[in-house]
């Protein structure tokens, strides 16, 4: 465990000193990060011109929704969507060798070398915008909500990597260029609308096989509507099934793997 | 003229060349995106208990949503990074001894994709309107035909835009942030996300001075049948002027940067 810190940390200066070669660059994406979270916020401020309730939550409960699935986004920005860019590269141009001949799990490796430092600025500004919808949101809630709230999220982050782990890895088999990344940031749209709108198979689909509702919507749902055992124990069988069938699939991919010439 | 044909039947070749991923993908943005924004106004709609709002039924918003994403695809033809990515690597090189036009060349080939994705739009139309009421009448054919135009000739000019914003990379190493950006504003201020009605009227109005709503919002409205021919036709002199403008750009960006284009790549 001591040695994934120490390797994670040097991975975390090598991706720093990286980002600042290109300055202009690093801005550039911080501003991009930050158009994508005004267009979000004013797209459901615009809704709210017209309705007074989205998904059964008013605006202020909304806003609390928006900055967890913006907080959400920008922690898997900065620590796993560059890996996942780069991941159809090394496996047709055959550069996984290299990851797994290290004395390093090779899932670790490709999971999180890239750590992106202007998405981490960015983090900073999603958790800020975060902190606001709290402060302005007017129901009453305790540090232990908070917390737990908080742990939702993470959970959501969790989910959120595998379900983009399972689109990714067909490339073990297809060799594209980029596997079904595309269709993964098509569907991610589900994880930015409250799970209350999904009626029936999509519902089941949102909440079971593609799970991006449990992302942030269930934690956000737990923080304003309280504890609900049911949710609680779906949340958690389906993050812990999830996590086998990306283990599994994973090590299906490597089974399949066959070097520089695939 | 005959590189024309050989370049577009070898970008043909490019984007049917990974077939599964290319049907998952298209189908699964196209469907799963269309059943979201319809739970989304469903529950809209349901919590204001109207058959109508900003002039649009629930079915008329499906349509909506039903071209929005391959709308987006015609638009923006190629990926990110079509020109940047060479000027980046060093394969640019190759338009420099080619016996041809780069620009037309560039343009050609970002036409393919939109032109393919165009007769995608058509597939799915006629396919979603087969098992409607009314089925598929000549109204609706010519709709899509004129949709389908005014599609083509925006994807004209955001190619020229993304042309002019790729072209910097001969200055910044990496842009593709840029084009990013230019795609979030085309999307929310064309009407990607949801119908330009929507939107306050003071925003509506400020709008039509820039090229975003004839971009999305006026092919969509016209595959519809909501356009007027007064709309369509200063939309279609919008798109000319800002055509003309955004070509004229790129062609300056290109003259003095080619200047600065190393060769080698990074």
């Amino acid at each position: 465990m001591k040695r994934y810190l120490r390797l994670y940390l040097h991975f975390l200066q090598f991706s720093f000193s990286r980002a600042m070669e290109f300055r202009l660059d690093f801005f550039f994406r911080i501003m991009m990060d930050i158009i994508y979270y005004v267009v979000n916020i004013l797209l459901f401020k615009i809704l709210f011109l017209h309705t007074d309730l989205i998904g059964g939550w008013t605006e202020e409960q909304m806003m609390v929704f928006v900055g967890s699935y913006l907080l959400v986004d920008s922690i898997n920005m900065t620590i796993f969507a560059t890996n996942m860019w780069w991941f159809p590269t090394y496996i047709n141009r055959g550069d996984l060798d290299y990851y797994l001949i290290r004395p390093v799990s090779p899932l670790f490796f490709l999971s999180l070398r890239e750590f992106s430092a202007n998405s981490f600025m960015n983090l900073i500004l999603a958790f800020a915008f975060f902190v606001y919808a709290l402060v302005a949101y007017s129901g009453t809630f305790t540090i232990v909500e908070l917390i737990n709230f908080l742990l939702l999220l993470l959970n959501g982050t969790f989910i959120y990597y595998c379900i983009q782990m399972l689109m990714v890895l067909p490339v073990f088999w297809t060799h594209s260029s980029r596997g079904f990344i595309d269709l993964f940031y098509s569907l991610g749209i589900a994880m930015e609308r409250p799970d209350k709108i999904f009626k029936g198979w999509l519902r089941i689909l949102f909440t079971v096989f593609l799970p991006f509702a449990l992302i942030a919507s269930y934690p956000a749902k737990y923080f304003i509507e309280g504890l609900n055992l049911n949710d609680l124990l779906h949340l958690t069988l389906v993050s812990v099934g999830l996590w086998i069938v990306m283990l599994f699939v994973w090590k299906k991919a490597l089974r399949s793997y066959s070097s520089a010439s695939s | 003229m005959n590189w024309w044909r050989h370049v577009v039947a070898n970008e043909l070749r490019k984007i049917l060349a990974f077939r599964s991923d290319f049907w998952v993908t298209f189908l699964g943005q196209t469907i799963i995106q269309v059943l979201i924004a319809r739970a989304l106004w469903q529950s809209i709609f349901d919590a204001n208990g109207t058959k109508v709002m900003e002039g649009f039924t629930l079915p008329m918003m499906t349509l909506y949503y039903i071209i929005v994403p391959v709308g987006n695809k015609i638009l923006t033809g190629e990926n990110v990074g079509f020109l940047a990515r060479e000027i980046y690597d060093g394969s640019f090189n190759r338009y420099l001894i080619y016996p041809i036009s780069f620009f037309q060349y560039k343009t050609l080939t970002y036409l393919t994709h939109s032109f393919f994705f165009a007769l995608q739009l058509v597939l799915i139309y006629l396919l979603f309107n087969l098992f409607q009421p009314d089925g598929v009448t000549l109204t609706l054919l010519l709709n899509l035909l004129s949709g389908v135009a005014i599609f083509l000739v925006a994807s004209y000019v955001f190619c020229m835009i993304a042309m002019s914003i790729e072209l910097l990379s001969l200055w910044a190493d990496n842009i593709w942030s840029l084009m990013v950006m230019a795609r979030f504003f085309v999307y929310f201020f064309g009407g990607s996300y949801m119908p330009l009605n929507f939107f306050p009227d003071w925003a509506v109005s400020a709008l039509q001075y820039t090229p975003f709503p004839y971009l999305v919002s006026l092919p969509i409205r016209t595959t519809m049948g909501l356009a007027s021919s007064t709309e369509i036709q200063v939309g279609l002199v919008s798109l000319l002027v800002w055509s003309i403008l955004f070509h004229l750009t790129a062609r300056s960006l290109w003259s003095k940067g080619e200047y600065r284009y190393n060769g080698v790549g990074i």
